[in-house]
């Protein structure tokens, strides 16, 4: 799979505060891939400069195997975290306006936007001044202006955050189809559930610097820390073995029986006297979520 | 370029197709027709509502009694000093029918001193014309006491009224008349128009970045274009916009001046039919003579003043209004925009005043370097224009503007690049001074 991003040793400095450090991103050719990091962490600086909106100090940024250059903007769409559109301006204007920045023709862009306003029923609203608009229907307008130039990556800054359950599952559909259409999909954000949900690779940032990097289902695989979960027929204590694994406290909340294994015990061995001593319904290995590696990595 | 170009069209079409802007534009016109036509109109229905009221005109001296024409509001009744007795009584005898009581008293030939009696205040225009009209029935009898000949043709002749006439002398030993009075009005007025121009457009460039960076569009426009090409692309957006408010002033102001010019203007005039006469009499009198100020407003070297004007405007509009744009992309709001914008204001009231001070002394110390200092030069240099500015001074206050609005674009932009992005920093001075290394 070839990169479609590649951000080479990236460093950038405002005003005596290193933003990036040396930072390092792969973004693979049709990938959906999590840019983590708590606020601070540098997020938005290498998504700006991502973006071109900004220039590191040093290192380098190619966009599919060329450096980057001022006329890939059209290659990029962007919903960046804080959003915005003019509030005076007619919805259908203001997207053919924003298409048209990126470099589309005009007629492209009067057809694209009447097809997108249609998909998301804001079709009797294209004459009308975005301020007359609700919030959700706000973000949609302003979602349909990042995605309407077929733009091969797409760059989405905290995407779910101002949304209803309901926009916020539209939304997600729109861009898992974006995705299965060909784009590059590169989610910014410390929503660790979205992540991984759709996230194939993650990044994470902290202090400026890259702390985690790979697949996420490899990253779990990682950090697991060989913790059973095991179900017993209703009313069934435990037999333990302490040479084997130690019984956990359940966690907050929940009455489900967690088992860690000893150092050096293999899982099926486990299972297997588990499975003697005890009457199983069932047991799943834990693996750590996300958002546990993520508090473990930043706080570690 | 193309981006710089729907820049500028999307900036140019929301203001001028936005509610505020038409009305504004319609309004001004009218709202300065309305405070040129009220005060006319209300002279108008002043002296057209009031009846013609009665003063009688005591004369003590039996001679200048007949003298007070009636005018349009006033009709005078002259009576003998020695039948009427006290002037209180004989007022009040009138029971209100009478609106005053002049005395002439019988030694005003030596004090010149009449006297006007009504218990309500007195009229200044009543007051005026009677001065008027005894002050020149006692001269001539004065004259006339002399006894001389001819004497009043005499005094006549005698008064002579200097008027100096500039000639101004070409290289090819042509003589043209000139009038550098009328120049310099015409550059003050375009320096003028230049400065108000300027804060009117940087007002708007001001709060459209604040506009922006506060929707937060701007995060998504850059991405699309340089930062440089959206800062542009507002400041001449606005020009344009300007430029076409200007435009429909200038026009509507003209339909507007010329229908009243020929409807109602002829009527305001037909009132006070002996004031155009008067005026005219009195500006003969005093050389005024229209067909030499014809001549010397056609002497004024309308091409140069017109094509400095137009680099000046250009200049000017571009140093201030990159100043405006850099200090808009600094704050987050427009109350905090002050501590900025109240330094440009200073520096452009102190043009405006040097230029004002220009007009005494066009050659004067202060006179050329502030002509030469860009910031000053758009207005001090207009003022100056008429007299004869060598033209290493005009070329070094030319290059110098454009070399510093070149240099303020620049340097506006690196401002602009970084503001634009900031938020809910309390930006000082300091600070900017630091994004622009």
């Amino acid at each position: 799979m070839d990169n479609f991003i590649e951000v080479r040793d990236v460093v950038k400095q405002y005003d005596g505060h290193l933003a990036l450090n040396h930072v390092s991103v792969d973004v693979p050719q049709g990938c959906i891939y999590g840019l983590l990091g708590p606020n601070g962490a540098g997020k938005t600086s290498l998504i700006r400069i991502i973006n071109l909106i900004t220039r590191p100090d040093s290192g380098t940024v190619t966009l599919d195997g060329h450096p980057i250059v001022e006329d890939d903007v059209r290659n990029i769409g962007y919903l960046p975290e804080e959003r915005g559109l003019y509030k005076k301006m007619k919805v259908g204007d203001q997207i053919v306006y924003l298409a048209r920045l990126k470099g589309m023709a005009k007629a492209d862009a009067q057809r694209e936007m009447l097809e997108w306003l249609e998909r998301f029923d804001l079709g009797e609203w294209r004459n009308k001044k975005l301020e007359a608009l609700s919030k959700g229907m706000q973000q949609k307008v302003q979602f349909i202006a990042t995605v309407i130039h077929h733009p091969r990556l797409l760059i989405f800054d905290e995407p779910f955050s101002g949304f209803d359950p309901v926009n916020a599952d539209q939304l997600k559909a729109e861009i898992l189809r974006l995705n299965e259409q060909g784009s590059t999909i590169l989610f910014s954000t410390h929503n660790m559930e979205s992540v991984e949900a759709v996230c194939e690779r993650i990044t994470l940032i902290n202090h400026s610097q890259v702390v985690l990097e790979g697949r996420v289902d490899e990253i779990r695989q990682q950090h697991k820390k060989n913790i059973i979960a095991v179900d017993l027929v209703p009313g069934c204590k435990l037999e333990t073995n302490d040479q084997l694994f130690t019984l956990m406290p359940p966690p907050p909340g929940s009455r489900e029986t967690l088992v860690r294994l000893c150092d050096g015990v293999a899982m099926r061995d486990a299972i297997a006297w588990l499975n003697e001593h005890n009457q199983l319904t069932g047991f799943h290995e834990v693996l750590p979520s996300m958002h546990e590696i993520f508090v473990e990595t930043v706080k570690g | 370029m193309e981006k710089l170009r729907l820049i500028i069209a999307r900036e140019y079409m929301s203001t001028v197709s936005s509610k505020s802007f038409i009305v504004m534009t319609i309004l001004m016109p009218v709202l300065m027709i309305v405070i040129i036509a009220v005060p006319l109109l209300i002279g108008y229905l002043n002296d057209a509502g009031s009846d013609v009221e009665q003063v009688a005109v005591i004369d003590e001296t039996g001679r200048y009694g007949q003298a007070i024409e009636a005018t349009n509001l006033f009709e005078f009744v002259p009576l003998r000093g020695d039948t009427v007795g006290d002037p209180r009584a004989f007022y009040d005898k009138a029971q209100g029918s009478l609106a005053a009581v002049v005395v002439i008293p019988h030694d005003v030939d030596s004090t010149g001193l009449v006297t006007i009696y009504s218990e309500n205040t007195v009229n200044i225009t009543l007051k005026e014309h009677i001065a008027r009209s005894l002050s020149d029935t006692i001269t001539q009898a004065h004259i006339a006491a002399y006894g001389v000949p001819n004497l009043q043709r005499m005094i006549d002749e005698a008064n002579v009224d200097v008027e100096v006439k500039s000639v101004k002398w070409g290289n090819d030993g042509s003589e043209t008349e000139t009038s550098s009075e009328i120049a310099m009005v015409i550059g003050l007025v375009l320096a003028l128009l230049t400065y108000m121009f300027v804060l009117m457009c940087g007002a708007m460039i001001m709060n459209g970045v604040i506009e922006e960076k506060t929707n937060r569009i701007v995060e998504v426009i850059v991405s699309s274009c340089k930062p440089f090409q959206l800062m542009m692309g507002k400041i001449i957006g606005v020009a344009l916009v300007g430029l076409t408010q200007l435009a429909v002033w200038t026009v509507v102001m003209a339909i507007i001046t010329m229908a009243t010019g020929s409807v109602l203007g002829v009527n305001l005039l037909a009132t006070s039919p002996n004031l155009p006469a008067e005026a005219m009499a009195e500006a003969q009198g005093s050389g005024f003579d229209i067909a030499a100020v014809l001549k010397a407003v056609m002497s004024v070297n309308y091409g140069q003043i017109f094509s400095c004007f137009v680099l000046y405007f250009i200049g000017g509009y571009l140093l201030y209004a990159a100043l405006f744009a850099a200090f808009g992309s600094a704050v987050d709001q427009a109350s905090d925009a002050s501590q900025f914008t109240t330094p440009i204001i200073l520096i452009m009231v102190v043009a405006l005043y040097a230029g004002m001070a220009c007009i005494e002394n066009p050659n004067g110390p202060m006179a050329v370097w502030c002509s030469i200092i860009p910031f000053t030069s758009p207005i001090v240099m207009m003022v100056r224009l008429p007299y004869d500015v060598p033209f290493w001074q005009l070329a070094l206050s030319i290059a110098a503007l454009f070399a510093t609005a070149a240099a303020m674009v620049w340097v506006a932009a690196r401002i602009y690049r970084t503001g634009i992005l900031l938020y809910g920093k309390k930006t000082s001075f300091k600070e900017i001074m630091r994004w622009i290394k």
